[in-house]
């Protein structure tokens, strides 16, 4: 489904990535762990093509699409989806015609019939459910004013209503407390299925007790420096950083 | 009046001199005559005038306008249709090409202690209905250039009165339509709003044309609130892109009485806005919101003056812009708040967007304190679409351009929500949306 094969990229003069391979395939997910400065946001942010970062080498391939050579729009519009670390508030903009739009973006690219509001208001009630997400919240502005914790279940919210062939969930953890982690990981979980991947980048291990993980790779210093198990998470967790950086370099 | 000769505003004040009208009663044709003495006297402003230093008057003063006036009889209700506004139920006053239309006017069955009249059928036949309000609000002997303009020229415009402690829930929706004639015209409508202690009134005033021919419209309007009275003053400015449109908004406030305006501008090549507010009591408000829009061969000018002379009133000022093409806009807002106005609560905002490097926003908030117990602040804004918030959008498969569109309709929000009613803020979403899709973007 993704296949990424020897990406580098950077900010400005700075190198990020430096020949990162990933490969993944459909109903698999994957993690990416690693410390702080390892790349991990800005190898989220290259796949879903924000501006400001510069890819100097190597290739991603997403359905047998060039990813890196379409617009961010269209990599949504084929399925791609990126659950943001720190939404973005967007005053005057409300949420529910942003949903609205977003979807039926996706419909006309596709060459579905764009969904009426009726429609689109019943789809709406049947995915708050998993979410567990107030329907006030839809009436206010995107993400504007929303709690650290409602703002990453209106991510998790709009990828269910999406409904992407892959999803990458970007430090969906951070700023969470337990029980909003449980509700956000109860959300990702009800989305999982054998068509749908998903690559969950994090920094701790904890969000991994919720959402169990096919695979578990190690980013360090813009490389996938080790790959296992969710059991890899685990010895992460025990030995720390510290533990695999060495390691990675002296191998 | 309509017959004589009349070339374009530079001929008019090289030689004001127009004829007493029949049939005024003496004190208004003094009035009138005032002001246009005062023309005489009056230079025409240039770029050394603080008050038009940015904006030029060259092509205003160029064109060889005739004088408006006679009545557009030929204008069937169909061709109404299209300027009407669904599901805004309200009063309706039509003034085509500045002349009042009772024909296409409806607002029978008002509630007692509401008056609505046309300016001219008052001067003839009740002129003392008008003696304590027409030009009290603004005086003659101290309007500006324009105001003076339309003193002089006096001729049409909406009269509207609300008798004490009466509150009119339906809106009253005056509709200034420009028809486009063989030669370029200059209509002048004059409206008088007063509004006894306690009433309460919704004004909703609008500017539409039909086709997209070149015309001036150059109004005043006199706003009077008794104590305790609030007037929601909805205001769009959706004039011909090739109209000169040209509003002197005056505003009287006694104690405790409200006033809410949102100024809407949307249309015309040329454009002028001032907003003049006097507090007469304590205890007043006066809340003057805008959104402009500009983009090519366009100008949105806007001049506040809120003059705070007495004590615990306040008033805010909230404007914002949105620039496009080679869009040009001018923010002027001056609030001076004199020694003895204590306990006076001011904010000023102007915040603009440029979508393109060629639009140019000039932006000078004024606030003159003179008090030493006062809540006061002004801020202005001059910036892009954040390019974070762009890629959130487009992150969910929202093309570039509609994702601009919704960010320009989100900042337009706030303003847009001060409107009075669903229906007014669907039609001005829907016509500020409509001028970015075919707006150049970059």
């Amino acid at each position: 489904m993704l296949s990424v094969k020897g990406l580098k990229a950077n900010v400005g003069d700075k190198e990020i990535l430096k020949g990162l391979d990933l490969e993944i395939a459909p109903g698999e997910v994957h993690a990416i762990m690693g410390p702080n400065g390892a790349g991990k946001s800005t190898l989220s942010h290259v796949l879903s093509g924000r501006e400001g970062y510069e890819v100097t080498a190597g290739s991603a391939t997403f359905l047998g699409q060039d990813l890196l050579a379409l617009a961010p729009e269209e990599r949504a519009q084929i399925g791609l989806f990126l659950a943001f670390q720190y939404p973005v508030e967007l005053p005057g903009v409300n949420n529910t015609y942003f949903l609205k739009a977003a979807l039926n973006s996706l419909r006309k690219a596709r060459g579905e019939p764009e969904l009426d509001a009726v429609s689109f208001l019943r789809l709406i009630k049947e995915k708050l459910k998993i979410l567990d997400l107030d329907d006030a919240l839809l009436k206010r502005a995107v993400n504007a004013g929303f709690s650290g914790g409602e703002k990453k279940r209106n991510e998790i919210f709009q990828m269910a209503l999406l409904e992407p062939r892959l999803a990458i969930l970007d430090e969906t953890d951070s700023g969470l407390d337990i029980d909003a982690l449980r509700v956000v990981a109860d959300g990702v979980n009800a989305l999982r299925s054998p068509e749908r991947s998903m690559i969950v980048v994090t920094h701790y291990q904890r969000l991994l007790d919720y959402i169990q993980p096919d695979y578990v790779h190690v980013l360090a210093k813009g490389r996938i420096i080790r790959s296992g198990g969710k059991e890899l998470a685990l010895e992460l967790e025990e030995k720390g950083y510290g533990w695999i950086d060495s390691e990675g370099q002296a191998a | 009046m309509s017959d004589e000769a009349f070339t374009g505003f530079a001929g008019w004040l090289a030689e004001p001199s127009d004829p007493p009208v029949e049939g005024r009663p003496d004190w208004l044709e003094a009035q009138c005559s005032l002001a246009r003495e005062r023309l005489a006297g009056l230079d025409v402003p240039n770029s050394k005038t603080e008050s038009w230093r940015y904006t030029s008057l060259k092509g205003l003063m160029e064109q060889d306008f005739a004088r408006a006036g006679e009545n557009m009889t030929a204008l069937q209700s169909d061709d109404l249709e299209e300027v009407l506004i669904p599901g805004l139920d309200a009063y309706r006053i039509l003034l085509v090409n500045g002349r009042y239309l009772p024909e296409l006017s409806a607002h029978e069955d008002l509630p007692s202690g509401v008056r609505v009249a046309g300016l001219r059928d008052l001067i003839a036949n009740e002129p003392d209905l008008l003696r304590t309000h027409l030009n009290a609000v603004a005086p003659p002997d101290s309007q500006p250039l324009f105001a003076a303009l339309n003193t002089a020229g006096m001729d049409d415009g909406l009269v509207l009165f609300v008798a004490r402690g009466v509150v009119l829930e339906r809106p009253i929706e005056l509709i200034h339509l420009s028809v486009g004639l063989d030669e370029p015209r200059v209509a002048q409508p004059r409206h008088l709003v007063v509004l006894e202690d306690g009433a309460q009134a919704t004004l909703v005033e609008r500017y539409v044309s039909l086709g997209d021919s070149i015309y001036c419209t150059n109004s005043v309007l006199e706003l009077a609130l008794g104590r305790d009275a609030l007037l929601k003053h909805d205001r769009i400015q959706m004039e011909s892109p090739n109209a000169f449109h040209i509003t002197g908004l005056y505003l009287t406030q006694s104690a405790n009485s409200h006033y809410q305006g949102v100024n809407i501008g949307l249309g015309a090549s040329w454009s002028r806005t001032d907003l003049n507010c006097r507090f007469q009591g304590e205890h007043a408000e006066c809340d003057l919101q805008g959104l402009y829009l500009a983009g090519d061969r366009q100008l949105m000018d806007y001049h506040l003056d809120v003059l705070h002379s007495l004590p615990n009133c306040s008033s805010r000022e909230t404007f914002k812009g949105i620039l496009y093409g080679r869009g040009r806009a001018v923010f002027d807002g001056r609030v001076f708040v004199a020694p003895q106005a204590q306990k006076t609560d001011a904010a000023m905002s102007n915040r603009n967007l440029l979508l393109s490097e060629q639009s140019e926003v000039d932006t000078k908030p004024q606030l003159e304190i003179s008090a030493d117990d006062v809540k006061c602040s002004h801020g202005t804004t001059v910036g892009q679409i954040e390019p974070e918030m762009l890629f959130y959008l487009r992150s969910r498969g929202i093309g570039a351009s509609l994702a601009r569109r919704m960010l320009c309709l989100g900042f337009a929000d706030e303003v847009v929500q001060r409107l009075s009613s669903d229906a007014l803020r669907d039609h001005v979403s829907e016509q500020v949306g409509q001028r970015l899709e075919s707006a150049p973007m970059d």
